[in-house]
C-alpha cells in the first residue's frame, strides 16, 4: 500500500505544479508546450497499459493518435472554413464534402467519432491478431507494418486527407490561442487538457489495481498459465488493447488543439516508437512512470533540440533509450525505487561488512 | 506476352531487392532471435560506402569508372560485418533472450547511425552512379531487361547461395545451428558460442551492407534509405516462418510479386497498404508463416 501512495504523491505534485504553470508562466508557447505534454503523457499511460502491464509492444499507437487527432482537427478545420470545402479538397478538385466529412460538422458527433474511431478500428484489429495468438515480437512487428499501410494511405488520398501537409490553419475549441489577447482561450484548453489527464491517470491507475489489473500482469508474465486457468486472454487483450487506443485517440484529439495542426508524421513507425521512449524512459509497468517519461523525455527535446545542441540531440535521446533498456529496466521510477536504495544499503553495509571481518581477523 | 514478361521480370527484381533485405534479418532475427531495428542503418551505410568508394576512386584515378563497384561490395561487407561484430559484444550480447528489449534497445542505435550519416554525409541525399557496364540493358522480344536489375538478380542468388552453403555444409554453419538450437549442449560440446554468437550477427549485418550496395543503384541514398526497406523485410520474415531460408526466399517473391501486380491496378502507396493486409489475412490461418519448425513447446 505504501508503494501506491507514493505514485499518487507524485502525480499529485505533478498536477498541482501544472495547474499553477499557466499563472506563473509568461510566454504563451510554453503554455502551449506543456499543454502538449499532457497529451503525451495520456498516450503514455495508454501505451503503458498495453506494454508495461499486458506485454503487448505495439508499434502503432501512432495511428491512434492521429486518428483521434484528424477526428478533432477535421471538426475543428470545417468549423473554421464555415463548412466550406478546405483548400486541399478544391486542388484534389472536389465540388462537394466527401460523406465521411459530414459527421464532422456538428460538435457532438465529432467528439463521438473521436472515440469510436480509433476504438473500433483497434477492436477489429486486435479481435483478428489475437484470434490468431499472434504475440510478442510478431506482435510488434504487424503493428508496424499496419502504421506503414495506415501512413501510406493518408500521403496517398491527399484530396481527401490533406496528404503530407495534413491538416493546418485551424485554432482550438474555445478559438485562437495564439497572442496575450487570447491568453484566456489557452488556459481554458490547458484545463480541459489536465482535466483529462488526472481523469486518465485516476483510471488507469484504479484500473491495474482492481483484479482485471492483476489479470492483465498474469497475461503478461505468463499467458499460456493464465489461459488454462480458464481466463479468456483473447478478450482480456483486446479490450485493454481497444481501451489503450481509445485513451491515445483522446490524448491526439487534444494534442490538435494545442498544435494548431495535424500531420501524417505523427502515425509514423518513428514517431511511434517515440511513444515507447517515453515508457521506457519514465518506467513501464507504472502509470505515474509513463507520465514521468513523456514530460522528461518532451522536456529535454524542448530545450535540448535547438540551439548548440541540435545536432546531437538524436544522439541523447538514443543513448538514454539504448542505455535505459540494458541498464534501468525500470526506467526512472525504477530507479528512484529499486536502485538508489539498493545502492544505499549497500554503501551502508559494506562498512558494517568491513568492521566485521576486521573484528573476525 | 512482353507485358506478362515485364511483369515477371519486375517482380522478380522487386522481390529479390527484398529478399536481400531480409537475408541477413532471416540470419539475425530468424536464428538469434534479435530483432535487429539497426538493420535497415546497415543496409544504409553499406549504401554510403558503395558512394564513399566512388568517391575514392574518382579521387585516385580522376574518375570512378566502373571497377568502384566491384570494389564497394566486399568493401561493404566488410566494414558492416564489423560493425556487426562491434554492436553485438557490446550491445546485443546482454540482450540474448529479451526479444523485445532488443528491438527498443536497437532502435536506439538506429537513431544514432541515422545522425551519424547525417553528421557525415549532410542530410542531402547522394548519388551513386550505376557502373558503366550496368547501364544499358538487353531487348528481347520487346519488353528491356535492365543490367542493373539483372545484376541485383544475380547477386541476390549468388548471396543466398553463399549464405546457403555456410549454413548447411561447412564447419561453422554447424556450430551456428547447433548453437542457437541448443546452446547449453553446443557448449557442452565444446563450441565457443560465444564466438559463433558475434560471428553469426555480424554475417547478418554484412548481408546488410551487401544489400545496401545494390539499394545504392536504384536511386539516391540518404540517411532514412533503409527505413523503407524494413518494414517489407521483417515482414517476408515472419511470412516465410521464422528460420528458415527457403520461407524467406518464397516470402520475398510473394511479396514482391503481389507488390508489382497490385501496382499494376492502384497508386504505389494503395498497392502498398493491400500488400501489407494480404499478409495479416495470411497470417491469420499460419500465424508462424510458410515453413514451420515443428516444436512442442508452448512459448517461444
Amino acid at each position: 500500500m505504501r508503494r501506491l501512495k507514493g505514485n499518487h504523491i507524485c502525480f499529485t505534485v505533478i498536477a498541482v505544479m501544472l495547474a499553477c504553470s499557466p499563472f506563473l508562466v509568461g510566454s504563451s508557447s510554453m503554455v502551449q508546450f506543456l499543454g502538449k505534454c499532457m497529451c503525451y503523457s495520456i498516450v503514455a499511460i495508454a501505451l503503458d497499459l498495453i506494454w508495461g502491464y499486458t506485454g503487448m509492444l505495439s508499434l502503432g499507437h501512432g495511428i491512434y493518435f492521429c486518428l483521434g487527432g484528424y477526428a478533432m482537427a477535421m471538426y475543428l478545420r470545417l468549423r473554421d472554413n464555415g463548412g466550406a470545402l478546405t483548400d486541399f479538397m478544391q486542388t484534389g478538385g472536389l465540388t462537394k464534402l466527401p460523406f465521411f466529412w459530414k459527421p464532422f460538422l456538428s460538435f457532438p458527433l465529432a467528439m463521438l467519432l473521436v472515440i469510436l474511431v480509433p476504438g473500433v478500428l483497434a477492436a477489429v484489429i486486435g479481435y483478428f491478431v489475437f484470434r490468431s495468438r499472434i504475440k510478442g515480437v510478431y506482435f510488434s512487428i504487424i503493428t508496424q507494418a499496419l502504421t506503414w499501410a495506415a501512413y501510406s494511405l493518408f500521403i496517398a488520398n491527399s484530396k481527401y486527407t490533406g496528404g503530407n501537409n495534413g491538416i493546418t490553419d485551424f485554432t482550438s475549441v474555445f478559438g485562437s490561442t495564439r497572442g496575450v489577447a487570447n491568453r484566456g482561450h489557452l488556459t481554458a484548453m490547458f484545463f480541459v487538457a489536465l482535466a483529462a489527464l488526472v481523469l486518465v491517470y485516476l483510471l488507469a491507475s484504479w484500473l491495474v489495481n482492481s483484479k482485471f489489473g492483476k489479470l492483465l500482469i498474469a497475461i503478461r508474465d505468463g499467458e499460456n498459465r493464465t489461459f488454462f486457468s480458464g481466463y479468456c486472454v483473447n478478450q482480456y487483450k483486446n479490450f485493454i488493447y481497444t481501451l489503450s487506443a481509445v485513451l491515445a485517440g483522446i490524448g491526439g484529439a487534444l494534442f490538435v488543439n494545442f498544435n494548431g495542426s495535424i500531420t501524417p508524421s505523427q502515425m509514423t513507425i518513428a514517431y511511434s516508437i517515440t511513444m515507447v521512449v517515453w515508457v521506457a524512459v519514465g518506467g513501464r509497468g507504472t502509470v505515474i512512470g509513463a507520465v514521468i517519461g513523456a514530460f522528461f523525455i518532451n522536456l529535454c527535446e524542448y530545450n535540448l533540440s535547438s540551439g548548440a545542441l541540435a545536432g546531437i540531440w538524436q544522439y541523447i535521446v538514443g543513448a538514454i533509450f539504448g542505455v535505459t533498456i540494458l541498464f534501468f529496466k525500470g526506467g526512472i521510477v525504477g530507479i528512484v525505487k529499486e536502485q538508489i536504495p539498493a545502492l544505499f544499503a549497500r554503501l551502508q553495509s559494506a562498512p558494517a561488512a568491513e568492521k566485521e571481518k576486521k573484528e573476525a581477523a | 506476352m512482353a507485358e506478362i514478361a515485364n511483369t515477371l521480370f519486375n517482380g522478380l527484381s522487386l522481390g529479390s531487392i527484398y529478399l536481400l533485405v531480409a537475408l541477413g534479418l532471416s540470419v539475425t532475427f530468424g536464428l538469434m532471435g534479435i530483432i535487429n531495428m539497426a538493420h535497415g542503418e546497415f543496409v544504409m551505410i553499406g549504401a554510403y560506402m558503395a558512394y564513399v568508394m566512388q568517391q575514392i576512386f574518382a579521387a585516385l584515378f580522376g574518375r570512378s569508372g566502373s571497377l568502384y563497384y566491384i570494389a564497394a561490395i566486399p568493401f561493404a561487407f566488410a566494414v558492416t560485418f564489423l560493425l556487426g561484430c562491434i554492436m553485438e559484444r557490446t550491445l546485443v550480447t546482454r540482450l540474448y533472450g529479451r526479444k523485445m528489449d532488443s528491438l527498443l534497445a536497437t532502435w536506439g542505435i538506429s537513431l544514432i547511425l541515422q545522425q551519424a550519416a547525417r553528421s557525415i554525409f549532410g542530410s542531402q541525399g547522394v548519388n551513386v552512379n550505376a557502373p558503366d557496364f550496368l547501364k544499358s540493358g538487353i531487348q528481347i522480344g520487346g519488353c528491356t531487361f535492365s543490367y542493373n536489375r539483372i545484376f541485383i538478380i544475380c547477386m541476390v542468388a549468388a548471396c543466398l547461395g553463399a549464405v546457403w552453403f555456410l549454413m548447411n555444409k561447412s564447419s561453422f554453419g554447424a556450430q551456428m545451428r547447433a548453437t542457437m538450437q541448443n546452446r547449453a549442449m553446443a557448449q557442452c560440446m565444446g563450441i565457443n558460442t560465444k564466438k559463433v554468437d558475434c560471428l553469426t550477427f555480424a554475417l547478418g549485418s554484412g548481408l546488410a551492407g551487401v544489400a545496401g550496395c545494390s539499394v545504392a543503384l536504384l536511386g539516391s541514398v540518404d540517411s532514412t534509405v533503409g527505413q523503407s526497406y524494413i518494414v517489407y523485410s521483417f515482414m517476408t520474415v515472419v511470412l516465410g516462418g521464422v528460420g528458415n531460408l527457403l520461407g524467406t526466399v518464397l516470402g520475398a517473391m510473394i511479396i514482391g510479386f503481389s507488390s508489382i501486380i497490385v501496382e499494376a491496378y492502384q497508386s504505389a502507396s494503395i498497392a502498398r497498404a493491400i500488400v501489407l493486409f494480404m499478409i495479416i489475412v495470411f497470417l491469420q490461418f499460419r500465424p508462424r508463416g510458410l515453413f514451420t519448425i515443428r516444436s512442442r513447446s508452448l512459448d517461444e
